[in-house]
């Protein structure tokens, strides 16, 4: 057999190939919207905690927003009551016993949160168990949102390099309505109410 | 069980498959004769075409794999990476890639391969490609905002002129049998 009958080979089977291929349907795995089951490599977890590539701060969360990242999905998983009330802007109500039903897709950013982070964590064990693996968290859950971007301070006594940083999530703050404060003469930072939640 | 098998490209048979991998790709570049800068130069004057039928062939067995693997279960394509589009910033570094070939005859690729044959232009553009990942590393902070801008997610042709996966598959596999046919004629000598 020649090379020309190898090429002509080789080119009659590509054309085959994509000539069946409108009519096969997705190559996407029918049944991953209806998985409720997963497995999980929990070294691969461990070295993906370790390296701090499973959460995101508020901050830059915020930036995602304001830019209009493609495909960001906000995962609000508390109460429908606490959702309600609040939420971070663009974010979806999806509470945990919804989270295996609920169809991501392939190339959605997904950022989870709950009140203090804690079910937004366990959260994003489920969706990594269930095969999606661009999952975040917010690590201190709404309340890092609320005190980091929609009420940033800086302290009287701040150094010098903290301005600037501080000039940056000032503005960023004032994007989504937030208050940007100053402390001044001897105030330190606020005292932290105690927090309720998961 | 379905693939990918391991996850993480960090990992450390994640690095050893990347290596092998990288190796076979400069054994087929080898094997095609892509360490000669004539051959790649050729390109741009249509004389010789083999870098556009190597490139394209290997598009086209790796879509159709990726299509019919993931169409027999064997390959779960929604845990499949797929890089992000940033517009801007990959425009403006296609065409410094592309203005980068057609003056040096190597693409990254093929001047590893040259480098490795012996041949002292291959080490030259390596060593310019390593010079420039340095300085776009040392003036990232004025180009911070390009890099950033226009960011459109691991955006897919399917997806993005919201066609069905397959009949993506054969415009590419008609577009490459075409393209194939015609190179040949174009490379024949006049």
């Amino acid at each position: 057999m020649t090379a020309a009958w190898w090429r002509r080979a080789l080119a009659g089977t590509a054309a085959l190939a994509g000539a069946l291929a409108p009519l096969a349907g997705s190559p996407y795995r029918r049944d991953a919207a209806d998985r409720t089951t997963g497995t999980i490599d929990v070294a691969e977890l461990a070295r993906v905690v370790a390296d701090q590539e499973d959460h995101v701060s508020a901050v830059e969360l915020a930036g995602w927003i304001r830019a209009h990242l493609p495909h960001l999905r906000i995962v609000d998983v508390r109460s429908a009551t606490e959702f309600a009330a609040y939420h971070i802007p663009g974010a979806e109500h999806v509470p945990l016993d919804r989270l295996a039903s609920t169809a991501f897709a392939a190339d959605d950013t997904i950022v989870l949160y709950s009140e203090l982070g804690v079910h937004g964590a366990q959260a994003w064990v489920f969706l990594r168990a269930l095969g999606h693996r661009r999952v975040l968290f917010l690590r201190n859950g709404l309340h890092e949102w609320l005190d980091d971007v929609m009420s940033p301070t800086l302290a009287a006594n701040a150094p010098a390099g903290a301005e600037t940083a501080f000039a940056r999530v000032a503005e960023l703050s004032r994007w989504f309505g937030g208050t940007p404060r100053r402390l001044t003469g001897t105030a330190s930072a606020p005292v932290e109410p105690r927090r309720r939640g998961c | 069980m379905t693939a990918p098998w391991i996850e993480g490209d960090t990992s450390g048979a994640g690095l050893a498959i990347a290596v092998a991998c990288g190796a076979a790709f400069g054994a087929a570049l080898e094997r095609a004769g892509l360490g000669s800068a004539r051959k790649l130069v050729g390109q741009f004057y249509g004389t010789d075409l083999t870098v556009f039928k190597v490139m394209f062939s290997a598009i086209v067995v790796a879509m159709l794999g990726a299509f019919w693997l993931g169409q027999a279960g064997v390959l779960d394509l929604a845990r499949v990476a797929v890089p992000d589009t940033w517009l801007a910033p990959q425009l403006i570094g296609g065409a410094v890639f592309g203005a980068g070939m057609a003056t040096a005859g190597l693409c990254p690729g093929t001047s590893c391969v040259a480098a490795a044959s012996g041949r002292g232009d291959g080490l030259a553009v390596m060593l310019g490609m390593f010079s420039g990942v340095l300085v776009t590393g040392l003036l990232f902070a004025p180009l911070r905002a390009l890099h950033e801008s226009t960011a459109r997610g691991p955006l897919t042709v399917s997806a993005w002129l919201g066609v069905p996966y397959g009949a993506v598959v054969l415009a590419v596999v008609a577009i490459a049998l075409v393209g194939f046919g015609v190179a040949e004629r174009i490379e024949r000598p006049a």
